[in-house]
């Protein structure tokens, strides 16, 4: 208990040091130091728990004294004051100790608690030496996957192969010991040799590179000296026309249609070339050839077809375009008449579809005396084919109606070649073009205004039709023009047309002969001095619609001998009171077919093929006793002179007042069906015997 | 230059003896053989266009007009200018038609180069076969040997028809004349002159008679001057029939009808009393030749001036048109 009292002592001394510092520093800080220490030991000295059961057994005894005053306090003697005051005391004396004791607990609670700081600190730091080398490792294990998987970019390039390799490489790059042993060696080498090469390589395609480009530059200034040729050229060109004038040259004329021809479509050139080497060889007497047009415009549309052609639905889509176009002009017209726009519309559909190429080819075939058939071909670029249009020139106007009509470009060309007769066209994608333009007149509506399709032309331009199908793709896909046949067509042509034309023109004399009435003397076997009492009163041009309903041609249109085709004719011979009335039928391509005649005579009554034998008879005579003599001189004239003979016989032996018989004649009737001699044979005046 | 088909005439036609082919003959001398058996009963599956055309068609080798045929069991007899000939049925249906069996030339005359055999009739026993020709003469040949047998000589003008029957022949010509001859004396006994009969003459066509044929107690003729029927033995024209006509060419008498055509629109069947029973519209211009027979079934074929031979196998119309081409 001693210590305690002075632990007390220096405590409220040091409680006092503490407000007052000033030279007694030093010794209580010495004395502070001592104290703790002294305190620090004994803390750890005295075990705990006896410090505990210490403090138990105190606190007991203050309660115990507590409880003792308490019941002394009740008993209120003085004995009891003084026994109050020594337990007061000893409880003060216990609360000394306690307060020791306190002290003590804490100086010991304090030391434990630096102890477990310590400790922590230590844990601490340790763990935090974990942590960090947890981290390297785990920053040294990213780093070495990295490391193993990186991709070198020596890996991506592609070396030569081995073998190549050993083979081609310089030894100081094979290193071949050193190689073999170590891949990475190996690697190295190889690297190195690819290295190498490259740069090689790349060396010489610099090379090349630096070499074609001086051959370029050498190029662009060869052009450029041509360019500047070109206008010299032409200068030559000029100063040689004088020359060509003076020795009567034609080659700047040649030169310029030479340049047109290359702008025609293929199809026309072709007939072009053909045409021209003929007309080169039979002279231009014969036939002529040139190419109109405007040139221009043929350059233009020949730059806008090769636009177009990767366009396969050409048509269909600018149709459309068209149509929509259309619409709108419409619709912004209509407060003016609808009736011009549909018009408009209907027109610019009918332009589009029969538009023409800019250029055409104009073939003028001569005849001897000078009349001429000229006849231009264009292309129809749309439809493709060729139509022709045509105008006769002759030497001198022509009199009589008739014979007029003869000459007419149509019916010279009409059935040129059998059923050739330009009505309609050719190609069998025609009517659908149309049909898919949305007009609905065929072609032949359109006739008048383009011009004849006929099917010579096509082929003089190598479009042969036989061959092509109709179907959509081929539509587009544009016939072929076959030299061949153009070659061949063109030289049949000239000849046919030039025939064609003497035949016509001979013709049409012979009609003008007949509407004066004039009868050319016949090479025929009637001699010019045996009368003929009857005489032509007319000749006269009919169409098709007379000529079908007479009764007397019945029969021949019903067997389709004859046809609008043909050029129909009506004669009128009279003797006194008997008109005969004779239908004649000239085919295109007289006189190399007989012109059929179909009778009608007019005396007591009306007779004809169909109700009289006679006239029948007349008929045979005249259409088909034609013996081979005959046929080479056989005209209209001829025949004429027959039929007026005929007419004769039959008038002089119906035993008529009338008619008095002139002719020789011995039999006038023969057999059952009362035949009539119509055969002349020319012996002694003349005899007209029966067949 | 047109066919000359189309202007074909047909003389004469005749039936063959088993009665399946008809055949014609034309003025420019071709046979046309049609195979009535094919026509008349077409078979479907066999049927072509060519079916009404003839089987065959020959020509004879002088090329002349075929005048007359007749047919015998076993010849055709045609009857051409200047002589008759003779040919095997076999070789008329066949193929190729060669040389004829026989043939008798016409006593020639001196002034006529051409001599048709206009009509032949053969008798009742087919020995005796009678012609009428273009030199205005009937010749009565034996067919047994082809000799000459008699000649009646009469007409002045060339003869368009012959009929006979009972000993009697009747024949027609150009000069107007009808003569009746007797077969066993070969004297003319009779004759007519229609023409002279005003009620009958057509001046404006003619006094020729084309056809005249023999009845029981009559006779028609007709031609220039109208049909007409006359008594046989009094000769009175009894009845004049009434057709509109140019020129009768075929007469002749079936079961009291009286058959007649000529240059009309129709084939006329009458009573002896004139009144139109049946007319049938022909194609040709003038029928010359009319061909009737009632054994194996009816057929009528009429043919003349035209391609086309009217086939009727009731007398009442017109069944089908066969083409000579």
């Amino acid at each position: 208990m001693g210590k305690e009292e002075v632990t007390a002592v220096k405590k409220r001394r040091k409680l006092n040091t503490s407000t007052s510092n000033d030279g007694t520093k030093s010794v209580p800080v010495d004395v502070y130091k001592r104290v703790v220490e002294f305190e620090e030991a004994e803390a750890h000295l005295r075990p705990a728990d006896k410090d505990a059961a210490f403090f138990n057994k105190t606190c007991q005894d203050i309660r115990q004294l507590f409880k003792e005053i308490a019941e002394l306090k009740t008993k209120e003697t003085l004995e009891a004051k003084e026994k109050i005051n020594a337990k007061r005391v000893e409880a003060s004396l216990l609360l000394v100790a306690l307060k020791k004791l306190n002290r003590l607990e804490k100086v010991r609670t304090r030391a434990g608690r630096d102890a477990l700081h310590k400790e922590k600190q230590r844990v601490d730091s340790t763990h935090l030496l974990l942590q960090n080398l947890l981290y390297e490792a785990d920053h040294l294990n990213k780093e070495v996957t990295k490391c193993l998987q990186f991709k070198s970019k020596d890996e991506e390039i592609d070396l030569v192969p081995l073998e190549e390799f050993y083979k081609n490489a310089p030894p100081d790059i094979i290193r071949s010991e050193a190689t073999k042993a170590d891949e990475h060696q190996l690697q190295l080498a190889r690297l190195e040799w690819e290295l190498r090469q490259r740069r090689e390589l790349s060396e010489a395609c610099n090379e090349l590179i630096s070499s074609k480009e001086r051959v370029a530059a050498a190029i662009a200034a060869a052009r450029s000296r041509l360019d500047a040729l070109a206008p010299h050229l032409k200068d030559v060109l000029k100063s040689t026309k004088p020359l060509q004038e003076c020795l009567a040259l034609r080659l700047d004329e040649k030169r310029d249609e030479a340049r047109a021809a290359s702008l025609l479509p293929a199809s026309l050139f072709l007939l072009f070339k053909n045409a021209n080497a003929y007309s080169d060889i039979l002279g231009s007497k014969v036939i002529s050839v040139g190419v109109c047009g405007d040139e221009d415009e043929a350059r233009r549309h020949d730059q806008n077809n090769v636009e177009n052609d990767i366009i396969s639905s050409n048509e269909s889509d600018s149709d459309q375009e068209n149509n929509d176009e259309d619409q709108q002009t419409k619709k912004k017209r209509h407060h003016r008449t609808k009736n011009v726009s549909k018009e408009d519309k209907a027109e610019a559909k009918i332009k589009r579809v029969f538009k023409k190429h800019p250029l055409n080819v104009q073939v003028s075939v001569k005849a001897e005396d000078g009349t001429a058939l000229n006849l231009i071909l264009s292309y129809l670029i749309n439809l493709k084919i060729i139509v022709v249009k045509f105008t006769v020139s002759l030497p001198k106007p022509v009199t009589g109606v008739s014979a007029a009509d003869v000459l007419n470009g149509h019916s010279i060309l009409n059935e040129l070649y059998p059923g050739d007769t330009g009505d309609d066209s050719p190609h069998p994608a025609t009517s659908y073009l149309l049909k898919n333009a949305g007009i609905s007149e065929s072609f032949s509506h359109f006739i008048p205004e383009i011009g004849r399709p006929y099917v010579w032309a096509q082929r003089m331009c190598g479009i042969d039709f036989m061959t092509s199908e109709l179907n959509e793709q081929s539509v587009r896909r544009a016939v072929e023009p076959c030299p061949n046949l153009s070659v061949a067509t063109v030289e049949n042509f000239i000849m046919t047309l030039k025939k064609r034309l003497k035949c016509r023109v001979k013709l049409m004399h012979e009609l003008q002969d007949l509407e004066s009435g004039k009868i050319s003397p016949p090479k025929g076997s009637l001699p010019p001095s045996m009368r003929l009492a009857g005489s032509l009163t007319q000749w006269q041009s009919v169409g098709w619609p007379e000529y079908s309903q007479a009764p007397s041609t019945a029969f021949l249109v019903t067997e389709g001998l004859v046809s609008a085709n043909d050029l129909l004719y009506r004669a009128i011979i009279t003797r006194q009171s008997a008109k005969l009335v004779a239908l004649v039928a000239l085919r295109s391509d007289y006189p190399k077919s007989v012109p059929i005649f179909s009778l009608t005579l007019h005396w007591n009554g009306t007779h004809h093929a169909g109700i009289n034998d006679d006239i029948r008879d007349i008929e045979r005579v005249i259409n088909t006793e034609i013996d081979l003599e005959e046929r080479k001189h056989c005209t209209l004239s001829t025949q004429i002179t027959k039929l007026l003979a005929c007419l004769d016989i039959l008038l002089e032996t119906s035993d008529s007042p009338e008619f008095p018989p002139d002719k020789v004649i011995l039999h006038p009737v023969r057999g059952r069906n009362r035949s009539k001699p119509y055969k002349f044979v020319n012996q002694g005046v003349g005899v007209f015997v029966h067949h | 230059m047109l066919n000359k088909m189309l202007y074909n005439t047909v003389l004469s036609q005749t039936l063959s003896p088993c009665g399946k082919y008809l055949v014609a003959g034309n003025t420019y001398g071709d046979l046309a053989v049609f195979d009535l058996d094919r026509i008349l009963n077409p078979v479907l599956e066999l049927l072509s266009v060519e079916y009404n055309k003839p089987k065959h068609i020959h020509s004879i080798d002088s090329k002349k007009q075929i005048c007359s045929l007749v047919s015998t069991e076993k010849f055709l007899i045609i009857g051409t200018v200047n002589e008759i000939c003779g040919w095997d049925w076999k070789a008329v249906v066949s193929v190729k038609l060669l040389k004829p069996v026989w043939s008798i030339k016409i006593p020639s005359q001196t002034f006529l180069d051409y001599n048709d055999v206009n009509c032949m009739w053969l008798s009742q026993d087919s020995e005796k076969l009678y012609a009428g020709c273009g030199d205005n003469n009937v010749y009565v040949f034996n067919l047994e040997d082809g000799s000459l047998i008699s000649t009646y000589k009469g007409h002045n003008n060339f003869i368009h028809s012959i009929h006979g029957k009972n000993q009697q022949i009747i024949s027609a010509g150009e000069d107007g004349l009808v003569m009746l001859w007797d077969t066993r004396s070969g004297k003319s006994h009779n004759k007519l002159e229609p023409h002279t009969n005003n009620k009958v003459s057509r001046p404006d066509i003619g006094k020729w008679i084309g056809s005249a044929a023999l009845g029981d107690d009559w006779i028609v003729c007709g031609g220039g001057p109208r049909l007409s029927l006359w008594h046989l033995r009094s000769l009175d024209a009894v009845t004049v029939f009434d057709i509109p006509d140019n020129g009768i060419h075929v007469s002749f008498f079936h079961d009291d009808c009286v058959f007649a055509g000529g240059t009309s629109k129709h084939f006329y069947q009458m009573s002896y009393s004139g009144e139109v029973r049946v007319e049938l519209p022909v194609s040709a211009t003038t029928i010359y030749s009319a061909v009737l027979r009632t054994e194996y079934s009816t057929l009528l074929s009429l043919a003349g001036s035209s391609p086309e031979i009217d086939l009727c196998t009731s007398l009442n119309y017109k069944d089908q048109v066969l083409h000579f081409r």
